[in-house]
């Protein structure tokens, strides 16, 4: 494999897993992976730690929150 | 049936548009999102609360500059990321960056991050090993920016060009604050998992049987299967 193909496919990386490359450009990257074992570990890595920071989020705004915004709100409203 | 003053009133004052019912009920709809966020920009959930009842307090004066069917989500998300910017940040005294984040930075470094087979397997394996409070640790000890760039696209799914709307900066300029956010990132994971003897970071015996026969190993940015095949 050619050194200049592999350090294109990992420039692509983080567009190709964040759904960013257009079409062509993911035809190239995407048939460099399928030849190029290391590269290719490297997209499964760096994918899996993109979901795996994925699954981090997802807190719950707390309720004395929710209805301070609500009472703020209202108070706006009758302004 | 007749109404009493005061009710007509009451009636009159909230009579709103369809339009401003339904920019009330979809900004509202984000309030655990704007919340989640606001605890990863600042670390803390007093802080975090009175960031999002800012950040409502903000998008609702300033709704009739809102432009129905444009994304309220990413207009919302820009508002909480500026008052931040503008609030919590200063109280937090945290220095500027002022390190360039120039996209030829990564650029430059982006090569050299590739791994070999037989480290990207450990490293995938180490991974396996780590626990959501890693992840999040991980992620917490990175600075402003690449914390908000990784947090908008990973968590959030936003596009570069969201994240360039959200973030005030040109999609460039999100890419390498993913490029080296992600990077940073990894590395701390590294890290973790070797303190814990999960990862065994620059094993001699594998840097050696991997770069044999390869004189100029270390002209090689990418790692050992481009020596001998290119």
């Amino acid at each position: 494999m050619a050194k200049h193909e592999c350090e294109e496919a990992l420039d692509r990386l983080f567009e190709l897993i964040d759904g960013e490359l257009t079409p062509s450009e993911l035809d190239q990257v995407t048939s460099h992976l399928k030849e190029c074992p290391p590269c290719e570990a490297e997209r499964k890595l760096n994918e899996k730690i993109k979901t795996r920071v994925s699954a981090t989020g997802g807190e719950c705004a707390p309720e004395a929150l929710r209805e301070r915004i609500l009472a703020s709100l209202q108070a706006a409203r009758e302004n | 049936m007749t109404l009493t003053l005061a009710a007509t009133r009451a009636v009159a004052s909230t009579v709103m548009s369809t339009e401003q019912i339904t920019f009330e009920t979809e900004a509202l709809s984000y309030m655990d999102q704007l919340y989640a966020a606001a605890l990863r920009m600042t670390r803390n959930p007093a802080d975090a609360e009175d960031l999002v009842q800012e950040t409502y307090a903000k998008a609702f004066a300033a709704q009739d500059k809102f432009q129905m069917g444009t994304n309220l989500k990413a207009w919302l998300y820009r508002i909480q990321t500026n008052a931040f910017i503008n609030t919590y940040r200063k109280k937090q005294r945290e220095p500027k960056r002022s390190d360039a984040e120039t996209v030829e930075d990564w650029q430059l470094a982006a090569a050299a991050e590739h791994s070999s087979n037989g480290l990207a397997s450990a490293e995938d394996s180490a991974l396996d090993a780590l626990g959501d409070e890693d992840i999040k640790r991980a992620l917490s000890e990175l600075s402003d920016e690449f914390r908000m760039a990784v947090y908008l696209s990973d968590v959030e799914g936003f596009a570069y060009k969201e994240i360039a709307e959200i973030m005030d900066t040109p999609v460039g300029t999100v890419m390498s604050r993913l490029h080296r956010g992600r990077k940073l990132l990894r590395e701390k994971l590294r890290d973790y998992a070797a303190e814990r003897g999960l990862y065994e970071k620059n094993p001699k015996t594998a840097d050696k049987a991997e770069t044999k026969g390869a004189a100029d190993a270390s002209a090689c940015a990418v790692g050992e299967h481009c020596n001998g095949k290119a």
